[in-house]
This record gives structure tokens, C-alpha cells and sequence, in this order.
């Protein structure tokens, strides 16, 4: 074989590319987001020394009692704790706005009603409340993790949100535990996953049933009025689910939310009451803390970056302090991971090693001045220890043990002065003005016994901007990337991109420079669409470097779509000639372009995605406001046309095949259970779709896989020629996958996307429609053409750039016990519902491109060697997705590297970075059924046609052409891929003859 | 039906050489004087209703399109194609439909290329598409009616003879080009008063026909140099 691209090769090179992407993907992936926090181990009596100070042995501590080493934590601090219970209520997705109001104004009226005793609370003084900034990703595990360990944790954690493991980092909870404090936990499952073994008393509910809005509280609020009763515990963690599943099933303004409020409301209400009762019963106190763990979107998600999202509550009653008025109590900021080392100067346990908060201002207004400021003291501490682990010991050169206490500090002067400089510098600067201020507060009050209150707020203003800046400082520094690593994972991801693209160009110069084809391809080689769908991947690479053409991807997505359209339009126009008259083919065509820019268009209005204007009225809010009856009824109905256009395409190939009819019978029965789970989905919800549920993936996996296994067998002895026989059976195969993939997603989306889902079948059939026996545009602009509709389809699903758009509600339809990986890979069917789709609806089109092409090109070739040219034409589906989708990677990987510390690195880039990794899974995912099917296909038609050429041969004995096809697959039957279309070819040749 | 165009065909492309041309001076002064009208235009919505298309899109781009439609008219008329068996009337009417319907077409494509759809952005649209129009589809209309092989001949295959269709196509071409270009900076979070559709569309519109237009005068000078020399 003289050309240099072999099937074989061809196949090899591009496993090799992938491999090699992956791989690099991978490094790189470990290499970028950091999993593990800087400081190992867990804070202990050295916290409460001096961090310059040589650590002192502790070697009994471990075997201390643990009341003696909660004793000797409070001597050693020096801050008397005045509470001995905690209780920490976690309302999952409350956001701070419902309790606080917004911008100093107060709640909307709807929700200040709903909570009548806390909004009464905050109005007494007796509870502060805080806007606590939750950092993204605002998904619940993750925002647990911080409050409690005060760190903010790798951004990978998302993608453990669904396999959560034991916290292993210092944490509040396990400092609770050395002190001996026992734990109760009713609530989110999360916890006990965080902390096996910890809870001394646990009933655990799964956030599992996101539709589940009542049962889930019911079953913690059932255990509250025995446990308030007990006094075996320190420390009750009652975790809530029903608001946030409140929130995803219906939004902010779900008429459910009220209610919900109001049953949170009461639960303050029996807790406040039982504490302040037992408060004036004994001497312990119970401190009361209301928090959520992240907030949520007007439509109820959560999991980006948005202010609706990351504006948690921080709620604390009982503090004792006294607050003036509303304003006061309500109109205060702070950050989630502030909690960690409030709680633990409370209530006298170290700071956590890696927290990176600060103590939340107002909470300690109880304490004597001096534990104010040895309290701010030991907080800076620990983040000087942090700092120490990051930065050069050179910086910290002038510090001793105890310098400040007897100003001995070397070189470093006990005046106190501005601070200037690089970060760095300026934090030393501060930490050691709060130094210095506090030894000048300490000598006073010990020579005038009466402390000078400006000496006190000096000192404290000193530490808190050193806390600041430096609690600023550390949250944004992301721990040191490993250069090595992340050089390794780019050059790889690029190394592959440029097998991709090599891989392309040479198979493009292979079937479009061959001197024979020449004739088929027209005068000129790139025309406008060619040029334009080349360009797109550039427009992209060059459109990712900014953060709001990330957050708004959607926008470019349908522009270039549309563009591409237009184009076709055209071109279409251009080929008009009045002259010839009414031509049916090229009112198909002008038809199908126009069905094109019309779905185009509505798929685009239908839901108004991104992150700044997602306010926009669209097509799915206006339906949502008209009535849900109305969204069921447009649900219904298209699925009915889903299933009535899958009937057509399966029978539109005329073929009275047995199969085409159970596929039919198949696909009929599942539209219908489908229509009956549609029907009842507002009714009644779990039990009776479960099954369904589950009925309907069995058919459509049989029907698919069953399409693709039994099809090929169904070609035997047929009279028609082989490779438009084929084509058809791969076109069949092709509509079965779409069809299924269709029907799953008319199951597992929400109903109000059932039109898009329609609407994208609409335009899988219009572009076939396009590809005639004329067919003008290009094999490989047409595939890049489908891959770029599917990412504007995925988009017009609803989906953005951020986490928050993810559908989590559908992930669990039909499975009715607890499983990661299913509801992950039902997540993942979702999400990328548009591009798997277009991805299947190339086998149809390779089916659709033999069948129409199986004259001319067997004309054009009949002295060359077909088989060898439509099998690298066959190359184009599985090569165009793959090049795109490594430019695009390669591209958003070194934009990722090079806005390592843009401000919206971990809220824009890096989120967006999740999809595009998912993107490429999604794409291996589908060219890999592409590349099977027809494989799988060739091969058992080889088995055929082995069998009817030696059936012949021996048999009827007479020396055809059939012969000479099984000549050729006896002499080389290694390459089966090749065998198949050369027997195709002598077998036609027969035929023609 | 059919038979009668295939007939006109050949007659057309003869009619060329009997039409009104054009020298390249000429479409200099053409291109200058429509060029200065759309100064005039904003001058005018400056200084006399103190607007501009930031503050007052629909009423400029009215402001805009009313002044450049009669000009444009008045011009590309007088190089109507086969000037004996069509009117001078005939001709200004004609590119009056070729306004509507024009606009119409201009409407549609951006609202494929997703132009808001909405009571409010409705003058907006219509009054930028009439000024879009008036850059694409007037001066053709004006000067070939509804002459689908002209139209193909100068849009579609771009073999252009003469300088008047070069002063066409060119231009038609440059706002269409500047007008997608355009609408890129719309999705930007700059929370800037000109993202709005249609102000960065306009704005890309009419540069990207000053453009053309400059490009077109430019082959013109370039193309008859070329002949003089090969005459020569
Ligand atoms: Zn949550
Ligand atoms: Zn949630």
C-alpha cells in the first residue's frame, strides 16, 4: 500500500494522542488544583506559646486526660471560657439575605413574616447576625470543611462532593473531641462522612431526595425535644436539608419557601427558649449558632461565585454582648472560615493549624480587655505559623522568643510605624506593630494597674489589620504550584494537540489532494464556511482569556452557530439560478436551513444563561410564569413529536426489515412510558417512578445496543449494493442511538427542557437534510459544523460556565438506593445531554454520507482504491471532534497557567476548566461509539462476506468478482477495515455489471 | 416564465457596456459626500436635539437612515442600469421597496444571530435596519431593480465589472462584516452604555462601510492604473 495513511495507523496514532492527552490532562489537573492543605498535624499546647519560641517537648500530652488538657489549654491561654455547650444549627442553603436583608435594608416582607422570633431576636440585641462570604465552590461538603477547619480547602473538593471522605486536617470537631466534649449530630449524612466515629449520637438524613422538602427536617426536628433534654452532650449539630431542597426544586420564590422558614423559625424558637431557661437553671451556658453553609440562586442552585450564592448566615444568640439596635445586629460582614477560630477561643480549644480566618468582630465584646487582646494574639499567631510555612525565614529574621515582651526584638526598632512595601514585607511590618502595642499595653496595666483605654484600642486595631491582611493574604495565595508538574501536563496536552492536528491535516490531504478525487471536491479548496469553522476554534482560544467571555460562552457558541448558518444560507443563495426553476432538492435545502436558524434561535431564547444577565427574561421563565400546567402540557406534547419524528427517521429508509419494526415497537413503548411518567411527575413522585424509571433505561439500552449488535446480521442476501446497503444500516444504527439518547433526556431533563431536546433533534434532521447527493459543503466542515451546534445545544439547556447550573435533581430519577457513580454518571448525562447527542448523530451521518455517496465515489474511484479513501474519509468523524476538542483543551490549559492569579481564577477559570475536562471526556466518550459502531459493523460484514464468497466459490464454482473479494480478504486478513470495502467494491462491481 | 429570463440573460450582461460608468474621481465624490452626510447625520443629532446613540438609539439611527435614504437614492439612480427602458422614478421607487425589504431581511438576520426580541428593542431594531439597509440593499436596488443575475454576479460570485459595482458591493460587504464584528463586545461584563444592541452593531456598521468604502475607491484607482498600463 502506497498511501501513508493506513486504517491501522491512522488508529494507532490517534489512540497514542489520546492516551497521551490524557495522561497530560491528569498531571496537569494534580498539578494545578491544590488538594492538600500546607501545615500537617494538628494545633496543640504549642499554639499558645510564641512562634519563635523553641518548641518545648510535650511528649505526655497525647496521654493527658482529656478534661486535664482542656484545663491546661484555658490556664495557658489565659481566657476563661463562659460556655460549656454549643449547639451548631446548619440551615443547608439559607441564604444571609433572608435573615439580614440586603445593602443595610431590611428582608423582604415575605420572608422577615416567615421568621418572626429570630428577625424578633435580632431586634432585642439578643443574637448578631453576619453576611459570612462563603468562598466558591458554594457546594455543601466543601463549605462544611471550612467552617469547621477554618482552611479553604483545594478546589478538587467538588469533585469529591460526591465521595466524601473523612476530614483529615486539624479541625474544630477533633480539637472538641481531644477535650473530651461529646457530639451529636442529626442532620446531613455529610457530616458522619467527615467525621466517622466522632458522634456519640447520630441520625443521619441524605440529601439524596432533592425533592424530598418534609421529611428530611421531620426527621431531625423529631430528635430535638429529647435532646434538648439531655445534658450528656457538648456539643448538638442539627444539620436542615429542606431549604436547599426547597431551593432546587422551586427557586427562591418557591411558594414552599415560607412555610420552610417558618418551621426553621420554630426550631430557634424551641432551642432559644430551652438554653435561656437552663442558663438561669445552673452555671453553664449555651451558646446558640445559626449558620448556613452556602447561599443560593434566584432559581434555587448554588455552587458558583454569584454574590446570592456565597452570602451565607452567620447567626450567633446568646453572646451576651449588647447590640444597639437592627442595623447593628444585622449589618455585619464576615467570612465563612471565620467561625473556626471564634469557636475555638470560646470555647478554649487551639485555633486550627490551617485556618486562614480571623475572630469574628463582636463576638468577644463579653471578654475582659485582656483576653481581647490575648485572643487576637493567639489568632496571629497562627497565622503567623501559616505565613512561616510560606515565606523565606529570612523575613522573619529580626524576631526572638519573646522579643516584644522585653523589647529585644533585634533591628526591629519598638516604635511603631507605617507599613510599606511588598505584601509580605507589610505583614511583618503590621504583625510586629500589634506586637509592640499590645507589650506597651501589658507594661502600662501592670505599672498603673488601671489600663488606658486608647493604649487597649491601639493594640486592638493593630491586630486586627494585621489579621486582615494577613487572613487576605493567605486566602489568595494559592500554595506553590509544582513547576515541574505542570510543565510536563501542558507539554503533554500539547504534544497530543499537535498529533491531532497533524493526524487531520495529513488524512485531509489524503482525501482532498489525491489527484483523482479532484473532480468530486469542486474547483477551489476552502471556501467561506471552510475558512469560518476553521476560524472558530481561534475565535474561542483568543475569546478565553477574558473572564466575562468565559461567563458568557453561550453568546459566541450560538453567534458562531448561527454565523455558520447564515453562511449556508448563502451559499445555498449563491447557487440559486432562477433559470433552472423550481428545483424540490434545493427547497429541501433552503428548508432545512431555515428549520436550522429557527430552533437556532428559539434554543438560544429559551434559557437567558451566563452570569451577568441571567435576570433577561427568556422563554423558559415566561412559560415557568404562565403556569406549570402549561410547561407540562408543551412537555407532553414534545415528546410526542420527539418519538413521532424517530418513527420517521426509522422508516424513512424504506427498509421492511423485521428489526426496523421491533426497534420501532421498542422506541414506542418507551415514548409512552415516558409520556406516562411525564404525566404523573407532579403528582406523585418517587415510587411509581422508580420503576418506570427503570423500565424505560432497560429499553432504551436494549433498543440501542440491540440496533447496533443485530443490525449488520440483518444484511445478509440482499440484493442491493453493498455500500448503500450499509450506509443504511449504519443510518438505522445512528437513529436508534440518537433516538434512545433523545427519549433518556426527555426522562432525566426537567420538563421545561423537553423543547430544547426536541428542537435539537429538529437540527440533527435538518443538517442531514443538507447532506444530498450534491452535497456542497465539505465531510469535515459538516462534522465541526455538528460539534459546534452541540456545545450551543449544551448551552441552551440551561447550563453555564459555573457549577450552579449543574441539574441535581434529575441525577437520581430511577435509582432507588444510594450510588456515586450512578447518580454521577446520570449528572454527567445531563450536563452534556447536547454534545453526546451530536457526537451519536454522526453515525448517522456516516450512514447517511455512504448510502449518498456510494455511486459517485465508487465512479470516481473504480481504477484507484476505494476502500482506502472512504475509510479515511470514515476518519474525519472520530479525527474532527477530537482536533477541536484538543485545540480548545490545549488552549484553555495555558490560559489557565497564565491567569493562575487572576482575581477570578478559582470562581471563573477554574470551574470553567471542570467543564472543559468534562467536555473532553464527553467527546472520548463519543467518538469512541462512533469509532466502534461502524468497526464492530465491518466486522461481522466481513464474517458475511467471507461466508457468501466461500459459499459461492465452492458451491457454484464459477470464478466471479466475488471470488476475487474473497481472494482479497483471504490474502490480507489482518486489515479487515480494508477487506470489507474492497469486497464492498467487487461485490458492486458485480452487481453494476 | 422561466425561458423569458434565460432570454434576458445574455441581454443584461450586453447592456453594460451602454451604462451610465463611472470615473474614479467620481466615486471619490460619491463616496465623500455619503460619508459626510452620516457626519452631518450625528452632527446634527448633536447639535440640534443634543442625542447621540448612546443616549437615544432609535431616534439617531431614524435621524441617521433619513438623511443618508435620499442621498444614496438621489446618487446610485443616476446609475441605474439600462437607463433608456428605466425611469429615473422608476428607479428612485424601486430602491424605496429595496429599503423595506432590505430592512426586513436585515431584521431577520440579526435576530438569528440572536438581536433581542422585545417591544422595547423593537424601534431600535427596525431603525437600525433601515440604516443597514440603506448601506446593503439601496444602492443595488437603485441601480439593478430586481435583476436576481446582476445581484448574483456582483454578491454571490463577486465578479464585479465596472466601478459602480465595485462602489456597491464593497461597502454592502464592509458594514455587513463590521456589523458582526460589532456585536462582540456586547457579552462583556464592562457595563458600558454602547454594548447595548444595537449601539456597537451601528457603530461597527458604519466603520466597517467607511471601510469598504475606501477599499472599494482604492481597487478602482489600483484596477484602472492596471488597465492604463496594460492599454499602454
Ligand atoms: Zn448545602
Ligand atoms: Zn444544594
Amino acid at each position: 500500500m502506497t498511501t501513508a495513511m493506513t486504517c491501522t495507523r491512522l488508529t494507532i496514532y490517534t489512540v497514542a494522542g489520546i492516551f497521551l492527552q490524557v495522561i497530560g490532562l491528569s498531571i496537569f489537573v494534580f498539578g494545578f488544583f491544590p488538594v492538600k492543605p500546607t501545615l500537617s498535624g494538628v494545633s496543640d499546647l504549642e499554639s499558645y506559646r510564641d512562634p519563635f519560641c523553641d518548641s518545648a517537648p510535650n511528649p505526655n500530652e497525647s496521654e493527658l486526660h482529656p478534661e486535664k488538657l482542656r484545663l491546661l489549654y484555658q490556664e495557658l491561654s489565659g481566657i476563661s471560657s463562659k460556655y460549656d455547650r454549643l449547639i451548631l444549627m446548619v440551615i443547608d442553603g439559607l441564604p444571609a439575605e433572608f435573615v439580614l436583608g440586603k445593602d443595610g435594608q431590611p428582608p423582604r416582607k415575605a420572608w422577615k413574616e416567615s421568621m418572626p422570633y429570630t428577625q424578633s431576636l435580632l431586634a432585642n440585641g439578643d443574637a448578631i447576625g453576619y453576611h459570612a462570604k462563603a468562598a466558591p465552590p458554594t457546594v455543601t461538603m466543601p463549605r462544611l470543611k471550612a467552617m469547621v477547619s477554618g482552611a479553604i480547602g483545594g478546589f478538587l473538593d467538588v469533585a469529591f462532593n460526591f465521595n466524601t471522605q473523612a476530614l483529615l486536617d486539624d479541625n474544630l470537631l477533633g480539637q472538641f473531641f481531644r477535650i473530651g466534649w461529646k457530639m451529636v449530630m442529626h442532620g446531613d449524612e455529610t457530616w458522619l462522612k467527615l467525621f466517622p466515629g466522632l458522634f456519640m449520637r447520630h441520625d443521619s438524613v441524605s440529601s439524596f431526595f432533592v425533592k424530598d422538602t418534609v421529611q428530611v427536617d421531620r426527621n431531625v426536628s423529631r430528635h430535638l425535644p429529647n435532646e434538648l433534654n439531655n445534658d450528656d452532650w457538648n456539643l448538638l449539630i442539627l444539620h436542615y436539608l429542606g431549604l436547599d431542597h426547597v431551593g432546587h426544586t422551586g427557586g427562591r420564590n418557591s411558594p414552599l419557601m415560607a412555610s420552610k422558614l417558618k418551621e426553621m423559625d420554630d426550631v430557634v424558637r424551641t432551642m432559644h427558649l430551652k438554653a435561656t431557661m437552663d442558663h438561669s437553671q445552673d452555671e453553664g451556658q449555651t451558646l446558640l449558632i445559626i449558620v448556613s453553609d452556602h447561599g443560593m440562586t434566584e432559581s434555587g442552585n448554588h455552587g458558583g461565585s454569584s454574590y446570592e450564592e456565597t452570602d451565607s448566615l452567620m447567626l450567633f444568640i446568646g453572646l451576651g454582648s449588647n447590640i444597639s439596635d437592627y442595623a447593628a445586629a444585622t449589618n455585619n460582614v464576615a467570612f465563612q472560615v471565620d467561625l473556626a477560630p471564634t469557636l475555638a477561643i470560646l470555647f478554649g480549644v487551639p485555633i486550627p493549624k490551617n485556618n486562614v480566618g480571623v475572630l469574628v468582630p463582636g463576638t468577644l465584646d463579653s471578654l475582659r480587655d485582656y483576653e481581647q487582646l490575648r485572643a487576637l494574639e493567639l489568632n496571629s499567631w497562627q497565622l503567623l505559623r501559616l505565613m512561616q510555612a510560606q515565606l523565606p525565614s529570612s523575613l522573619f529574621g529580626g524576631f526572638s522568643c519573646n522579643c516584644f515582651l522585653y523589647g529585644a526584638c533585634e533591628g526591629l526598632g519598638s516604635d511603631i510605624n507605617e507599613c510599606f512595601g511588598d505584601k509580605e514585607k507589610q505583614l511583618i511590618c503590621l504583625f510586629k506593630n500589634a506586637a509592640v502595642l499590645h507589650s506597651i499595653w501589658k507594661s502600662k496595666k501592670l505599672i498603673e494597674s488601671s489600663s488606658s483605654m486608647e493604649d487597649f484600642s491601639r493594640a486592638l486595631d493593630a491586630y486586627n489589620a494585621f489579621l486582615k491582611t494577613a487572613s487576605e493574604w493567605l486566602a489568595s495565595k494559592t500554595t506553590e504550584k509544582p513547576v515541574l508538574l505542570l510543565g510536563l501536563g501542558v507539554s503533554a496536552i500539547l504534544l497530543s494537540c499537535v498529533v491531532c492536528v497533524t493526524l487531520f491535516l495529513s488524512l485531509f490531504k489524503e482525501v482532498y489532494h489525491e489527484p483523482k478525487d479532484r473532480v468530486c471536491r469542486g474547483s477551489h479548496l476552502l471556501n467561506s464556511e471552510d475558512v469560518f469553522v476553521l476560524a472558530v476554534p481561534l475565535i474561542f482560544v483568543i475569546s478565553m482569556g477574558s473572564s466575562s467571555m468565559v461567563e458568557e460562552e453561550h453568546y459566541i457558541w450560538h453567534f458562531m452557530v448561527a454565523t455558520f448558518y447564515l453562511l449556508l444560507l448563502f451559499k445555498t443563495a449563491k447557487s440559486f439560478d432562477f433559470s433552472k426553476g423550481m428545483n424540490i432538492l434545493r427547497d429541501y435545502k433552503l428548508g432545512s436551513i431555515f428549520s436550522l436558524l429557527i430552533s437556532g434561535r428559539l434554543l438560544k431564547g429559551w434559557h437567558q444563561g451566563g452570569v451577568n444577565w441571567t435576570y433577561l427574561p427568556d422563554i423558559s421563565k415566561w412559560l415557568e410564569q404562565v403556569g406549570s400546567g402549561y410547561v407540562k402540557r408543551i412537555q407532553l406534547i414534545s415528546s410526542f413529536i420527539v418519538i413521532s419524528l424517530g418513527l420517521f427517521t426509522l422508516f424513512r429508509t424504506r427498509s421492511k426489515r423485521k428489526i426496523v419494526c421491533v426497534l420501532a415497537f421498542g422506541f414506542t413503548t418507551c415514548g409512552f412510558l415516558i409520556l406516562l411518567h411525564a404525566w404523573r411527575y407532579q403528582d406523585d413522585m418517587f415510587e411509581v417512578s422508580t420503576v418506570t424509571a427503570k423500565l424505560i433505561y432497560l429499553l432504551l439500552s436494549i433498543s440501542a445496543i440491540g440496533a447496533a449488535l443485530a443490525l449488520p446480521w440483518s444484511m445478509l442476501n440482499k440484493d442491493k449494493c453493498f455500500l448503500a446497503e450499509a450506509g443504511d444500516c449504519l443510518y438505522l444504527i445512528g437513529s436508534a442511538y440518537t433516538l434512545s439518547w433523545c427519549l433518556l433526556q426527555l426522562l432525566l431533563q426537567q420538563p421545561i427542557n423537553s423543547v430544547p431536546i426536541l428542537l435539537l433533534l429538529i437540527q440533527i434532521l435538518a443538517i442531514s437534510g443538507l447532506s444530498s447527493k450534491d452535497s456542497q459543503v465539505n465531510e469535515w466542515v459538516k462534522i465541526a459544523a455538528l460539534y459546534y451546534m452541540g456545545m450551543a445545544g449544551h448551552f441552551a439547556l440551561g447550563n453555564s460556565n459555573t457549577l450552579a447550573t449543574i441539574d441535581v435533581a434529575g441525577a437520581f430519577i430511577g435509582i432507588s438506593s444510594h450510588s456515586t457513580i450512578l447518580s454521577g454518571i446520570l449528572m454527567f448525562m445531563i450536563t452534556y445531554a447536547s454534545p453526546m447527542l451530536f457526537l451519536l448523530s454522526l453515525v448517522m451521518h456516516i450512514g447517511a454520507y455512504l448510502r449518498n455517496h456510494s455511486h459517485s465515489t465508487i465512479s470516481a474511484h473504480r481504477d484507484t482504491n476505494l476502500g482506502e479513501a472512504l475509510k479515511l474519509r470514515l476518519g474525519f468523524p472520530c479525527l474532527v471532534p477530537l482536533c477541536i476538542n484538543s485545540i480548545l483543551l490545549t488552549a484553555y490549559t495555558v490560559v489557565l497557567l497564565l491567569m493562575r492569579n487572576h482575581l477570578f481564577v478559582w470562581s471563573v477559570f477554574s470551574p470553567k476548566y471542570l467543564y472543559v475536562c468534562a467536555t473532553t471526556l464527553c467527546t472520548y466518550i463519543g467518538v469512541f461509539v462512533v469509532a466502534v459502531t461502524p468497526k464492530r459493523f465491518i466486522f461481522l460484514l466481513f464474517l458475511v462476506i467471507h461466508a457468501i464468497s466461500f459459499l459461492e466459490t465452492t458451491l457454484i464454482g464459477n470464478g466471479t468478482c466475488l471470488g476475487d473479494g474473497a481472494a482479497l480478504i483471504v490474502t490480507e486478513p489482518a486489515n479487515t477495515c480494508r477487506s470489507w470495502f474492497c469486497g464492498g467494491d467487487a461485490v458492486l462491481m458485480v452487481l453494476g455489471d | 416564465m422561466e425561458e423569458t429570463k434565460k432570454k434576458k440573460k445574455p441581454g443584461t450582461s450586453v447592456g453594460v457596456s451602454g451604462d451610465v460608468s463611472i470615473s474614479a474621481l467620481g466615486a471619490f465624490f460619491v463616496h465623500l459626500i455619503t460619508g459626510l452626510f452620516l457626519a452631518v447625520g450625528f452632527w446634527v443629532a448633536r447639535n440640534k436635539y443634543s442625542v447621540d446613540l448612546i443616549s437615544d438609539p432609535s431616534f439617531t439611527l431614524r435621524l441617521l437612515w433619513s438623511i443618508e435614504f435620499p442621498l444614496v437614492v438621489i446618487i446610485y439612480s443616476s446609475f441605474r442600469k439600462n437607463p433608456e427602458k428605466c425611469s429615473y422614478s422608476k428607479a428612485v421607487g424601486r430602491s424605496i421597496l429595496g429599503l423595506i425589504s432590505g430592512a426586513f431581511l436585515n431584521v431577520m438576520g440579526a435576530i438569528a444571530l440572536g438581536a433581542p426580541i422585545g417591544m422595547q428593542y423593537l424601534p431600535k431594531t427596525i431603525h437600525w435596519s433601515f440604516l443597514m439597509s440603506v448601506f446593503t440593499f439601496v444602492p443595488a436596488t437603485a441601480v439593478y431593480g430586481a435583476s436576481w443575475t446582476d445581484w448574483h454576479r456582483v454578491f454571490a460570485s463577486m465578479k464585479p465589472s465596472g466601478n459602480i459595482e465595485y462602489m456597491i458591493f464593497i461597502p454592502a460587504y464592509g458594514a455587513m462584516i463590521g456589523g458582526w464584528f460589532g456585536a462582540w463586545p456586547m457579552p462583556l461584563d464592562w457595563e458600558r452604555p454602547w454594548q447595548e444592541w444595537p449601539i456597537s452593531v451601528s457603530y461597527g456598521a458604519i466603520g466597517g462601510y467607511i471601510v469598504g468604502q475606501t477599499v472599494s475607491l482604492s481597487l478602482i484607482t489600483f484596477l484602472r492604473k492596471h488597465k492604463n498600463l496594460k492599454v499602454a
